[in-house]
């Protein structure tokens, strides 16, 4: 289990989401405020690439190649002196993770990957037997924002109480390197617990609480039926127990429930009172962020107008 | 024959279960040999849940070596959600499983249609040092998320802005991630993939129907149903 008070505030590199990026950039800015607000000292770095997760998990990279790519991130973090990788993105965060694992304990793939590099010209990506560790260099976004949970606190101007939350947390922070989460991976409460530091009250348990968003990488995409009954599944659960804010760590997750919430109310002739949001748009709104402009809240599909006029925010 | 061989994947030995266990997509520790098929990764899988797609009948016909597996439509089924890696009691992981079964039947030219429609996602990455939802999938969400979305969309570059981003998310790579996926083989074993494509779709084998209907996943083989077992309804806490 990974101790809160090993997560450091310090040489990170909040390493670019392309989902994010593409979808969500409102998440990007928001983590950026919260960061700058709570003190941690952070870069972002436009010469690291994309994970290959998205390839990775749709079977067209193979394990080689994509530890490759991590080399080549892992290169660019150590060179700016920001070698603490912090993911906005769950898959992101567990590619890099493996990626370390292996090119640590694999003599074979490390020297296949270095030999690639060498035969390039790219003798300062070469990668060394613990260069980087699998347990203190990779950390999520959402775990450095949780040991800062004190001063979120004390800092924040609204106060969101009697508001019910549900939290979502990625399958690929809390089950793909379970021995390495913060809390038991049988019931994460990273969300919860900053959810409540900001007021909130966060439900800690609901029916089918663990259950993927459904994305699925190619299931989406391929077998959208079975992909949209999962994410219907944890919607009709987080309904009948009353939530009106759904929060997520993952812009995947995120898109699969804000996106497609309105393709199932209209695909299945249902109907859910839920907005969602990721927990670092919550946490900056909390401190007074600006709802657009910082929290980037324009390019969501589930409109939450509705959710902000009644908390107050605006 | 695929003609870059996956060989870190897919390591080439004797019986299904030793090339799983080398294979660089399972962890080092990987638990196949110690387990007792009690189900745990079925219980908990979400694909189990809606479709017949088990895990438990996968690792038994991987720890049989019956190379049927590779044909069944069946592993195209897994979410990769990794339920079944943190709930088996025996350090056994079939969703990693699942990932090589899908490369060795890649290497066999089995169900390479299904990649079709993600293939252009490796140029993309190698041009901008990022990734997308591939054109297919764009369409895919212009019809479902309608207006909205499009709109979203057409804005992102002036909403990147006003939030302070560069209009566009390109990265700076130096051209070393194009160079790295032509040095692993990734563009080699990329056509190659295409080509077989183009191959079954010619010979008429490809349903590029990507929204069928039937998205019954029974597989090749007869696995048994639980699913007249309607249950009782779960507790709310």
């Amino acid at each position: 289990m990974k101790a809160i008070e090993s997560i450091p505030d310090r040489k990170l590199l909040l390493f670019k989401s392309c989902m994010v990026g593409q979808e969500y950039p409102g998440v990007e800015t928001a983590t950026r405020y919260v960061f700058d607000r709570l003190g941690v000292d952070y870069c972002i770095n436009d010469e690291q690439s994309c994970c290959t997760g998205i390839g990775h998990y749709t079977d067209i990279f193979e394990g080689l190649t994509t530890t490759a790519i991590a080399a080549r991130n892992f290169a660019v973090a150590r060179r700016c002196g920001y070698p603490n990788i912090t993911c906005l993105c769950s898959t992101c965060y567990a590619i890099n993770k493996e990626a370390c694992e292996l090119l640590n304990n694999n003599a074979e793939v490390r020297d296949k990957v270095n030999s690639i590099f060498k035969e390039k010209g790219f003798d300062d990506l070469i990668y060394e037997k613990g260069d980087m560790d699998p347990r203190t260099n990779f950390y999520h976004a959402v775990e450095i924002i949780l040991s800062k949970v004190g001063k979120i606190q004390e800092e924040k101007k609204f106060d969101f109480s009697g508001v019910k939350t549900a939290a979502h947390h990625a399958c690929h922070y809390y089950k793909v390197k379970y021995l390495d989460v913060v809390g038991s991976p049988e019931n994460p409460q990273l969300i919860d617990t900053i959810a409540a530091a900001c007021g909130a009250s966060p439900l800690r348990w609901y029916e089918d609480r663990t259950l993927t968003c459904g994305m699925g990488f190619s299931q989406l995409h391929l077998n959208k039926n079975t992909s949209l009954q999962v994410t219907k599944t944890k919607l009709d659960s987080l309904q009948r127990a009353g939530v009106e804010l759904m929060i997520h760590m993952c812009p995947n997750c995120h898109i699969q429930y804000d996106r497609y919430q309105p393709v199932i109310e209209k695909e299945f002739g249902v109907k859910y009172d839920m907005v969602h949001m990721n927990i670092a748009q919550f946490v900056a709104l909390s401190m007074g962020a600006d709802p657009y402009k910082v929290c980037g809240f324009q390019t969501h599909s589930v409109p939450l107008e509705g959710f902000l006029e009644k908390t107050g925010v605006i | 024959m695929i003609p870059y061989v996956n060989e870190y994947d897919t390591p080439d030995c004797k019986t299904l279960a030793e090339t799983a266990k080398k294979s660089i997509r399972t962890p080092e520790s990987l638990g196949l040999d110690r387990c007792i098929q009690c189900g745990a990764c079925t219980a908990s899988c979400p694909a189990a849940r809606f479709t017949d797609y088990s895990p438990r009948q996968i690792v038994k016909k991987v720890l049989e070596n019956d190379r049927s597996v590779l044909e069944s439509e069946m592993i195209w089924s897994c979410f990769y959600c990794y339920s079944c890696n943190v709930r088996c009691p025996r350090n056994n992981s079939p969703v990693t499983i699942v990932q090589v079964l899908r490369q060795m039947a890649i290497n066999e030219g089995i169900g390479v249609e299904k990649l079709a429609y993600f293939l252009e996602i490796g140029e993309y990455l190698a041009e901008n040092g990022a990734s997308k939802v591939p054109v297919a999938g764009i369409k895919n969400m212009e019809r479902d998320l309608g207006e909205r979305w499009i709109g979203i969309k057409r804005n992102l570059e002036v909403i990147r802005s006003e939030l302070g981003l560069s209009s566009r998310d390109v990265r700076d790579t130096h051209g070393e991630v194009q160079a790295i996926l032509e040095s692993t083989g990734y563009f080699d074993r990329e056509k190659w993939i295409k080509e077989k494509i183009q191959e079954k779709k010619i010979n008429g084998f490809l349903n590029t129907n990507y929204y069928s209907d039937n998205e019954k996943k029974n597989g090749d083989f007869r696995f048994e149903s639980d699913r007249k077992y309607t249950g009782q309804e779960a507790l709310i806490v």
